[in-house]
């Protein structure tokens, strides 16, 4: 059985969610459903700490691109954290680098906020 | 030793620990720019060469260009005229003045400036320009075989460094390649475990977002009726019928919105739709994809078209599906509720069918496949004589079944209740109308047998009119009087009633439209009322059951035993 998780905290003013485990088609929804209530909460500056993010297929990814747009046109943003390498390659792979703030650690997104 | 060799000694150590150190350096090095920049420099410095170039040879464009110079080159980088066919690769080095005309000038004074051959076992890569030295001397054969090593080894990294260049994209093509496959595996996973048509839809379209990097897309979906959207992402408008129809026909493979295309449909543009997809399975086109510009603006490959056929290959599979689990569901429910009907229909007719004093007595239902709204009825009255009734509902299946019932229940409620016929029909009437919506309604005709007086009293409410064959003639009496079937409106006018007085071997053949409208095979002509009497006439001699099963085995031959309608048959013959 597949284990999947996220869990809401919020540190120095900001949403973050602690990503647990295996993200994929199956489990897919179960992010889209969190970061669904951040939005409905005017929550639009969110981290997404990934240090225990085991894998990541492309519906996790997806999920990522159908709700960049919105957070951005709140001035918000999703910034990553925490990768381990596996997951990263995924990410560079598809070309999320780019578009995407991907930072080594859970303070330097907390500081690119706050330095706005 | 003279001092001459000492110097030649000297000079060719120092060449070979050039050679060497070099070689590592330029072995180690995987950037074919420092590696060049190295080769010009240390040419220049080791033999005193003012003007060094390197000249690039492009096997597509089969064009020489410079992409370094150092030195009193006057020019430029960029392409060079250089006819290639009459390079000769063969060789080492090419003097320029033994071939003038072939190379370009590049310093004022060419006279005695070298074309060193950049080459690995089996490739071409360019030349090495060597201007004349500022004082005009030769370079000296030593000095030719030193520069010759250094080119063989420059040459060598940069292949190599091409080639771990070249190595490097195809990994991570493969690598892209895999993660294509692995989000195809986990969706074929995912959705044969999925019967819901939303949930495949969403995860397709996470799937494609993720893997295709892009923010705007809509999945149309051609069912019988319609055409829908079934997911989209990132769109301004909603997709309304009109735009659905104009987009799914103006796919077509892969289709790129042009300007064309963008003037017609409007919506395209305004939602960054950038590419048009088609999806067929089996020839039969059945859902179009549009897809925005991917986020940081790559154009998508062939590769990544075939990527995302196969994706919305196996979502719409998976949709299709649903589908067809729906339409089972459906027709599971109708056959569920089928043989409910029946079990109602049955339920409602009387079993056994009494014994009636002076008469001999015979009635049947011949359900059909959809079960329609026929029924039968044989009741005592408290007097102790009977009352026989027969009647179709409009409709078929509960709902007729339903109404059957309620007539029935109301039949028997007003069994012991001292009206006449024409009375209680009317009450039937009256309820039925109020109690169900216009289009519902009932051909009713029942009649009471007075067994002592042997006589038939009936009311006919819109039911075909049976058949009454006095034993002593050959005609038949219709048994009409009456009034409107029921429930269709409130009585205006009291039914009327009439009555028939027998004797032995008169013959009443009560009877549904399922007997006469009984079609032929070819559904050309009615099974009729003509038919039915002859065939009672046939039979007239015999008894009420064998009358009936004559009948019915009769219309079966006549349909060639095709039933589109219940069959109900209530004959009586006088003893």
């Amino acid at each position: 059985m597949k284990n999947f998780s996220v869990k809401h905290r919020t540190q120095s003013g900001f949403s973050i969610l602690d990503l647990h485990g295996e993200l994929d088609a199956h489990t897919a929804s179960q992010l889209e459903d969190a970061l669904k209530d951040l939005i409905n909460q005017n929550r639009s500056e969110i981290i997404v700490n990934c240090s225990n993010l085991e894998y990541i297929a492309s519906a996790g990814l997806g999920v990522f691109m159908a709700y960049i747009e919105d957070v951005r046109s709140d001035g918000g943003d999703i910034k990553l954290t925490n990768m381990n390498d596996k997951v990263y390659n995924v990410f560079d792979l598809l070309g999320f680098p780019t578009l995407y703030d991907i930072l080594d650690d859970e303070s330097d997104a907390i500081n690119n906020f706050s330095n706005r | 030793m003279d001092k001459q060799t000492d110097t030649d000694q000297q000079n060719s150590r120092f060449e070979l620990k050039t050679v060497l150190e070099t070689s590592r350096m330029l072995i180690e090095s995987r950037s074919p720019d420092f590696v060049l920049d190295n080769l010009l420099l240390i040419i220049m410095g080791k033999l005193l060469v003012s003007s060094t170039a390197i000249l690039f040879y492009d096997p597509e464009s089969t064009g020489y260009s410079i992409i370094k110079k150092k030195g009193s080159v006057r020019l430029p980088e960029g392409p060079v005229d250089i006819d290639e066919s009459k390079v000769n690769i063969q060789q080492p080095y090419v003097l320029y003045d033994e071939e003038p005309g072939l190379f370009p000038n590049l310093t004022d004074n060419m006279e005695g400036s070298l074309f060193f051959n950049l080459r690995t076992s089996n490739r071409h890569i360019g030349f090495l320009f060597i201007g004349r030295r500022p004082n005009g001397k030769k370079l000296q054969e030593h000095e030719l075989e030193f520069v010759e090593s250094l080119t063989i080894i420059s040459a060598s990294a940069i292949a190599n460094s091409r080639m771990f260049d070249e190595l490097k994209t195809t990994n991570r093509n493969l690598d892209q390649r895999i993660h294509e496959l692995n989000t195809l595996f986990d969706l074929s996973k995912e959705f044969n475990l999925l019967t819901d048509r939303e949930k495949i839809s969403r995860i397709f379209k996470f799937a494609l977002l993720g893997q295709l990097f892009v923010r705007s897309f809509f999945l149309l979906y051609k069912s019988e009726d319609s055409i829908t959207p079934l997911a989209s992402s990132n769109l301004k408008s909603a997709i309304n019928d009109e735009i659905s129809e104009a987009v799914f026909y103006a796919a077509n493979d892969v289709t790129p919105v042009d300007t064309a295309l963008a003037e017609k449909i409007p919506f395209l543009e305004e939602n960054n739709i950038s590419t048009l997809l088609d999806i067929s399975i089996q020839n039969d086109k059945v859902a179009v994809i549009g897809v925005g510009k991917r986020a940081n603006e790559k154009p998508f490959s062939e590769s990544d078209f075939n990527f995302l056929k196969s994706l919305a290959n196996l979502a719409i599979n998976a949709i299709q599906k649903t589908y067809l689990i729906e339409e089972r569901i459906e027709k599971e429910r109708m056959e569920e509720e089928l043989s409910i009907a029946k079990s109602i229909q049955i339920g409602l007719l009387p079993d056994p069918i009494p014994n009636v004093e002076g008469l001999d007595l015979s009635a049947v239902t011949k359900s059909s496949s959809e079960v329609g709204g026929d029924y039968f009825d044989i009741a005592q009255t408290p007097d102790g004589n009977h009352v026989f009734a027969i009647a179709d509902v409009t409709g078929k299946g509960v709902p007729a079944a339903l109404l059957m019932a309620n007539l029935q229940s109301m039949l028997h409620v007003l069994l012991p209740v001292d009206i006449t016929l024409a009375a209680a029909s009317e009450r039937i009437n009256n309820l039925i109308f109020k109690n169900t919506p216009a289009d519902k309604f009932i051909t009713f005709f029942w009649g009471k047998y007075f067994h002592k007086k042997r006589v038939f009293s009936y009311v006919n409410a819109g039911h075909n009119p049976p058949l009454y064959l006095p034993a002593d003639s050959s005609e038949f009496q219709e048994l009409s009087e009456g009034g409107l079937l029921l429930g269709a409106i409130k009585a205006t006018a009291p039914y009327e009633q009439d009555k028939i007085e027998l004797k032995s071997g008169d013959i009443v053949v009560c009877y549904t439209d399922g007997v006469n409208e009984s079609l032929n095979k070819d559904e050309t002509e009615e099974y009729g009322e003509e038919r039915l009497k002859e065939c009672i006439l046939a039979n007239r001699k015999e008894s009420a059951k064998t009358i009936q099963q004559s009948i019915v085995s009769d219309v079966y031959q006549f349909s060639n035993n095709k039933q589109y309608d219940d069959i109900t048959l209530l004959i009586f013959k006088v003893d």
